[in-house]
């Protein structure tokens, strides 16, 4: 695809040379080129290119039905593309090999999570289909990074939704990926138990992870990102690097990409 | 052990630990096979009816039936909150998948399969006797093959928007050859016959069973992923 830079970006202080299409660059961790995806007539995803190097967090903006958890899901592998492809590490996604799947680590909307096994049940059933042979070890570090040490033996039915969130997260990072796939991570979440949250993402952006998080949420995407992308229509309307942006002066350049101003 | 072995414990250990804390397919499958029993009871004149000439077509139905109440709810607990997207996103191969799934509904299967055969054998009068061993290991040949392709079509079935309905559809008309021959051994063994007079229907049983499996294994990731 092609990035469009509009005037706004450039009074934003983007500078045009730092825009990233960096499709094809050697040494990045995550690659999508000419990425698809229909759903019969309505078209989710439009031709998307992406490279993210290590220690990169994208935020994708957008309104609803733009495509950006269609987007994730072909980045994680778990959707098709229509056309186009991903690669990790520059191998590509192919169902056959899995070794892939070893660098991924998606929170999506749904945890992903058993209700009935215990958080301890839940996170080792899924350490165990990633053959990790440390679970006593990576286990209690985990619930300690997201906070649920003391909830170790409560089924996953009896946490509140923000402790659920976490739990999903503690399963997201449990083979330590090198690409974590955020589908609007805050959703539903309180001031406490996002905040939670965002001291885990903050862990996250420890110069070796590469992170894609899909958000609404301008502030907290905004404090994430080194690279900011706005989606509209499937497509990246607009993307270029975060530098310092205030949230009223992004808010008011979202609104005006969205609407078509920009 | 292995990784894949590895993998397909976990998911088995998964799903029956599900099971015994849901119970929620152990006691349809099973209040099933008890009421059937119960009616087939009296709805057989054993007056002009032998018993024995019928139990084995009945035990066969009961245990198609029933196993369909819970092989066609395999994926609804994966359902909720997307968790067995969650399995296929892990590097667990898309056979391993099947192979434990399947295995987890033999278990339950087979318990049932075990139930129905004493209930009927109560209820009917049956004398098991000198077959009894070699009715358990039809019985298990048969709920192998069952599950196998039950649990292949549960997955096609669980995507569609007619659910559960579309399973019968699509797995009655295959186990017809796994029914002829579950039956007439089973009618033969119960009659008291020697095992070497059923012997050939045995390696038919058999052989269903494992190209049920073979196939499940190749077909199921087709099913499942996008």
């Amino acid at each position: 695809m092609t990035v469009v830079v509009s005037a706004s970006a450039h009074t934003l202080g983007v500078d045009e040379a730092e825009q990233t299409v960096l499709a094809g660059s050697g040494g990045a961790v995550l690659q999508a080129a000419g990425l698809c995806r229909e759903y019969g007539t309505v078209i989710a995803v439009d031709g998307i290119d992406l490279s993210m190097n290590e220690g990169e967090f994208l935020t994708v903006f957008g309104p609803n039905g733009a495509g950006k958890s269609t987007l994730l899901g072909m980045l994680a592998g778990a959707m098709r593309p229509t056309a186009g492809s991903v690669s990790v590490r520059g191998k590509p996604l192919l169902s056959s090999d899995t070794d892939w799947r070893h660098r991924i680590g998606m929170l999506s909307h749904k945890g992903f999570l058993y209700g009935r096994l215990t958080v301890e049940e839940n996170l080792r059933f899924y350490g165990k289909l990633f053959g990790l042979s440390d679970l006593d070890e990576r286990i209690p570090a985990r619930l300690e990074q997201v906070g649920l040490t003391q909830r170790i033996r409560f089924e996953a039915r009896q946490l509140s939704h923000g402790m659920r969130q976490r739990l999903s997260l503690a399963r997201a990072l449990l083979h330590d990926p090198d690409v974590v796939l955020l589908d609007e991570p805050y959703t539903g979440l309180d001031p406490s138990a996002a905040s939670v949250l965002r001291d885990v993402l903050d862990e996250l952006k420890d110069g070796r992870r590469t992170v894609v998080m899909v958000t609404h949420n301008l502030r907290e995407g905004l404090e994430m990102a080194t690279r900011l992308a706005v989606q509209v229509a499937g497509r990246f309307a607009w993307e270029g690097d975060n530098q310092g942006l205030g949230r009223k002066d992004f808010e008011r350049h979202y609104h005006d990409v969205v609407e078509g101003r920009a | 052990m292995s990784t894949y072995l590895t993998q397909v414990w976990a998911i088995v250990w998964k799903d029956l630990l599900l099971e015994i804390r849901s119970r929620e397919r152990i006691a349809a499958m099973g209040a099933f096979a008890v009421l059937a029993g119960v009616l087939f009871n009296f709805s057989i004149d054993t007056t002009t009816t032998r018993p024995e000439d019928v139990a084995a077509g009945l035990i066969w139905m009961t245990l198609v039936f029933g196993g369909l109440l819970g092989v066609g709810r395999t994926f609804h607990l994966e359902a909720q909150d997307d968790a067995f997207q969650g399995v296929l996103m892990s590097p667990a191969p898309k056979d391993a998948v099947f192979l434990a799934k399947t295995t987890a509904n033999f278990a339950l299967l087979y318990a049932v399969s075990l139930l129905v055969l004493g209930v009927f054998s109560l209820f009917f009068g049956l004398n098991l006797g000198q077959n009894l061993g070699w009715l358990v290991f039809v019985l298990g040949l048969g709920s192998l093959g069952f599950v196998a392709l039950g649990t292949l079509f549960a997955a096609v079935s669980t995507g569609t928007s007619m659910g559960e309905t579309l399973l019968p559809v699509l797995v009655f008309p295959l186990l017809v050859p796994m029914v002829i021959y579950g039956v007439g051994t089973t009618t033969r063994l119960i009659d008291g016959r020697p095992f070497s007079e059923v012997e050939g229907n045995v390696r038919m049983l058999g052989a269903f069973a494992l190209a049920a499996l073979a196939a499940g294994a190749v077909l199921f990731r087709y099913v499942v992923e996008e």
